[in-house]
């Protein structure tokens, strides 16, 4: 009875499934392409985009298909390694091409970019209610952050996805108030507390890695000095300024006086594992390699470690800050299509899904760096890191923009004379004033033949 | 035309025919890039300078600018230290070890595997291997010389150490080939010419001098050619160890034409550095040869 029944039911339905297909069928025959284009308006769009590899757009990819189903787009993503992004990228935008929709605009190649005009002017989408609505707040991302990706006139050409803060990590506490010391907030008070902790059960007095044009520019920033004389207007390269022969004589003692053996050929795993591990007691780098002292599991020293703002020069302290951003390439063929997903990576909400999902902190919106959750989150041991970040972060904007050395197109070359220099005056090649001042030489000839006109 | 003379027209014919293919992809593969880099080598070309590749204004500027730029100098007075030491260390160990291996015996022949083992592993493997040992805080040779009260200054970053440090890990990865050709050598030496010296009252040391030595001396010439041209690619071992620090004490010149190319973008100036090195090992490679040829004429 009951499988009659059934099977009676199942006919009625049958036939009334057909009807309702029918019906269906004649209804999108009669009005199809509309209805469909109002519900997924980029519908057999493939939005072709590129970056390097980056944890971001690993956890992006997650969310990925969400925006694909809300679009109807597919989102083609390259990811490669840091360099090879760089050249493809660079290729790619000075010969004009339209292979990316969107790109990842490198921070060290921003103001090159933005200046030969090969960017999409990002203003006209915000500027646009239809494109973007209200909620979006391009005023919301981190002022500090969004220098590099400004014209001379003020207009955008790129949103920051992540954000670099230089900060200073300090693993063991606890030896230092056993010696009676504080946090160092002056040059001069680093290298006391290097001094004194260097040697003390088996803990160096800090830990560095090899990529000295990052953490040497502070020292020289703070005690005067600078890479080039005024950038990005005067590039002139200013190696051998008194101010940056005494940083480089400063950094170079406390490397080869505290630091671990062999710190010159340090990779940033390395420093980082010095530190989580106790056997350095500071290092300064971005909060993204710091804070693990405090948050990660792999961390020895969650108790012992303090996270705070790295010591002032004579002048005063110039963390460096970085960020990376996103930005539409001036032929992409979907440039609708990229803003749609610009503004939906860089959303308020996906910002907010990363750092609660993920714990990843480095966003660039203030509404989510200030927000209760991320405070939660990213306050340990009674230090709001967030606070701190933001702070770092937010600098450059303030007064005059001390990171433009590291947006000038030419700093690569001279970055890497500088870290050739430095590892000279480091293992006693040369003297710091006899180094940089062939550094300087070097940098110039470098820069001419490279065809910039000094 | 005779028809021997038809005969060898057309295998002439034939065999062109043949190796036409081949050739054409030869070409294609090594030939072209080739000459794009010739081309390159011609032009100031920057990635970040549109237009730039196609500028011939003054094709000779790459190469004018090379004996001021005081790095190229540099790094090909490294790089020559680097395969003047690392070849004549390999040769000499493979030698050796060929000379002391060259026996009937099971263990011999397991031992002979186990040496081989560091020429096929990839390069890059090599390089962290290395790195391994000689990071102070992590490696083995640190702790043992810590046990022995011994201490060691950090290898890789030292000015004294550097070089060498890449020299021996060099070494230990390329000795096998020199080891693997100087055996296959020995073993084609008949037993007759050192049983007959035994007889006539040679001792072990001008055994080794009169016959063994003459016989694997093309061998040993060969091999040091080889690892001479190939000690030019050196690149891994620099790039993981040192980065060609500390400042340019390692920077061998392929390794300094990857930083033009990579970091600063500038291809052209790239391209030039690296025709001036193919030429160099082309020369050297020729001056091999010739002495080789020189030395079987006067024989």
């Amino acid at each position: 009875m009951t499988k009659k029944n059934s099977g009676h039911k199942s006919a009625s339905l049958s036939r009334r499934t057909l009807l309702q297909a029918g019906a269906a069928t004649l209804g999108a025959a009669a009005f199809p392409m509309p209805v469909i284009a109002q519900a997924k308006p980029f519908a057999g769009i493939t939005l072709r985009g590129a970056s390097f590899q980056h944890r971001f757009f690993t956890l992006l990819q997650n969310y990925i298909p969400e925006f694909e189903a809300q679009t109807g787009m597919k989102v083609d993503l390259q990811l490669s390694a840091f360099p090879v992004y760089n050249q493809q990228a660079n290729l790619e935008l000075s010969s004009g091409g339209s292979a990316f929709d969107f790109v990842n605009v490198t921070f060290i190649l921003a103001s090159r970019w933005v200046a030969a005009g090969l960017l999409a002017n990002l203003d006209e989408f915000t500027g646009d209610s239809n494109l973007t609505p209200a909620e979006w707040k391009p005023k919301d991302f981190v002022e500090g952050a969004q220098v590099p990706y400004r014209d001379a006139k003020g207009a955008t050409y790129g949103y920051s996805w992540e954000g670099g803060a230089m900060v200073m990590g300090l693993s063991r506490m606890d030896l230092m108030e056993k010696k009676g010391l504080k946090i160092p907030k002056t040059f001069a008070e680093l290298q006391e507390v290097c001094a004194a902790i260097n040697g003390t059960d088996n803990v160096t007095g800090l830990v560095s890695f090899q990529l000295h044009h990052w953490c040497l520019p502070p020292y020289i920033q703070g005690f005067g000095g600078n890479i080039f004389r005024n950038p990005p207007t005067d590039i002139m390269p200013a190696l051998n300024s008194p101010q940056a022969i005494q940083a480089i004589e400063f950094y170079a003692n406390l490397l080869k006086n505290y630091a671990p053996k062999g710190v010159l050929t340090y990779t940033e795993d390395q420093a980082r594992q010095a530190l989580l591990t106790g056997r350095s007691n500071i290092f300064i780098h971005s909060s993204a390699w710091i804070t693990p002292i405090l948050m990660s599991g792999d961390s020895k020293v969650k108790d012992t470690s303090r996270v705070v703002r790295m010591p002032a020069g004579p002048v005063r302290d110039f963390p460096a800050a970085n960020s990376q951003g996103l930005g539409i390439p001036k032929n992409a063929k979907n440039k609708k299509a990229a803003w749609e997903f610009i503004k939906w990576a860089l959303s308020p909400e996906i910002s907010m899904r990363l750092v609660k999902e993920h714990g990843h902190s480095s966003v660039c919106r203030k509404s989510v760096i200030e927000s209760e959750e991320y405070r939660k989150l990213n306050t340990v041991n009674g230090q709001d890191l967030g606070a701190l970040y933001l702070e770092v972060l937010g600098l450059p904007a303030k007064g005059e923009n001390y990171m433009a050395y590291r947006t000038v197109k030419e700093f690569p070359i001279v970055g890497d004379v500088l870290n050739k220099a430095f590892e000279q005056v480091a293992t006693g090649q040369l003297t710091a004033p006899a180094a940089m001042n062939a550094a300087q030489e070097q940098a110039i000839a470098n820069m001419r033949r490279a065809g910039t006109a000094l | 035309m005779s028809g021997k003379g038809l005969v060898d027209a057309e295998r002439r014919r034939f065999n062109a025919i043949a190796l036409a293919p081949s050739l054409i992809v030869l070409f294609a593969i090594a030939g072209l890039p080739a000459i794009y880099l010739v081309v390159t080598s011609l032009t100031p070309f920057q990635l970040v300078n549109p237009g730039s590749s196609t500028d011939f204004s003054s094709p000779l500027r790459n190469y004018r600018l090379l004996p001021g730029d005081p790095r190229f100098v540099n790094s090909l007075w490294v790089q020559a230290k680097l395969s003047f030491w690392g070849v004549l260390f390999q040769v000499l160990l493979g030698m050796l070890l060929a000379l002391l291996l060259h026996t009937q015996s099971r263990v011999v022949e397991f031992a002979r595997t186990f040496f081989l083992i560091p020429m096929v592993l990839p390069p890059i493997v090599v390089a962290i291997i290395w790195k391994l040992i000689y990071t102070p805080d992590i490696s083995p040779l640190y702790y043992v010389a810590g046990l022995l009260n011994i201490a060691m200054p950090s290898l890789t970053s030292s000015v004294d150490f550097a070089l060498t440090a890449i020299i021996i890990a060099d070494t230990w990865e390329w000795m096998p080939f020199t080891f693997l050709m100087v055996l296959a050598a020995l073993q084609t030496i008949p037993d007759e010419f050192s049983e007959a010296a035994l007889v006539d009252g040679a001792n072990r040391f001008q055994i080794f001098f009169y016959i063994t030595l003459p016989f694997i001396t093309p061998i040993l010439v060969i091999s040091g050619m080889f690892r001479l041209i190939d000690s030019v690619k050196a690149f891994p071992l620099v790039f993981l160890l040192t980065g060609g620090g500390p400042g340019s004490v390692t920077e061998v010149t392929n390794y300094y034409a990857y930083l033009l190319a990579f970091d600063f973008n500038e291809i052209g100036y790239s391209s030039a550095v690296t025709i001036v090195l193919l030429l160099l090992v082309v020369a050297v490679s020729f001056g091999v040869v010739w002495m080789g040829r020189r030395r079987e004429a006067l024989e």
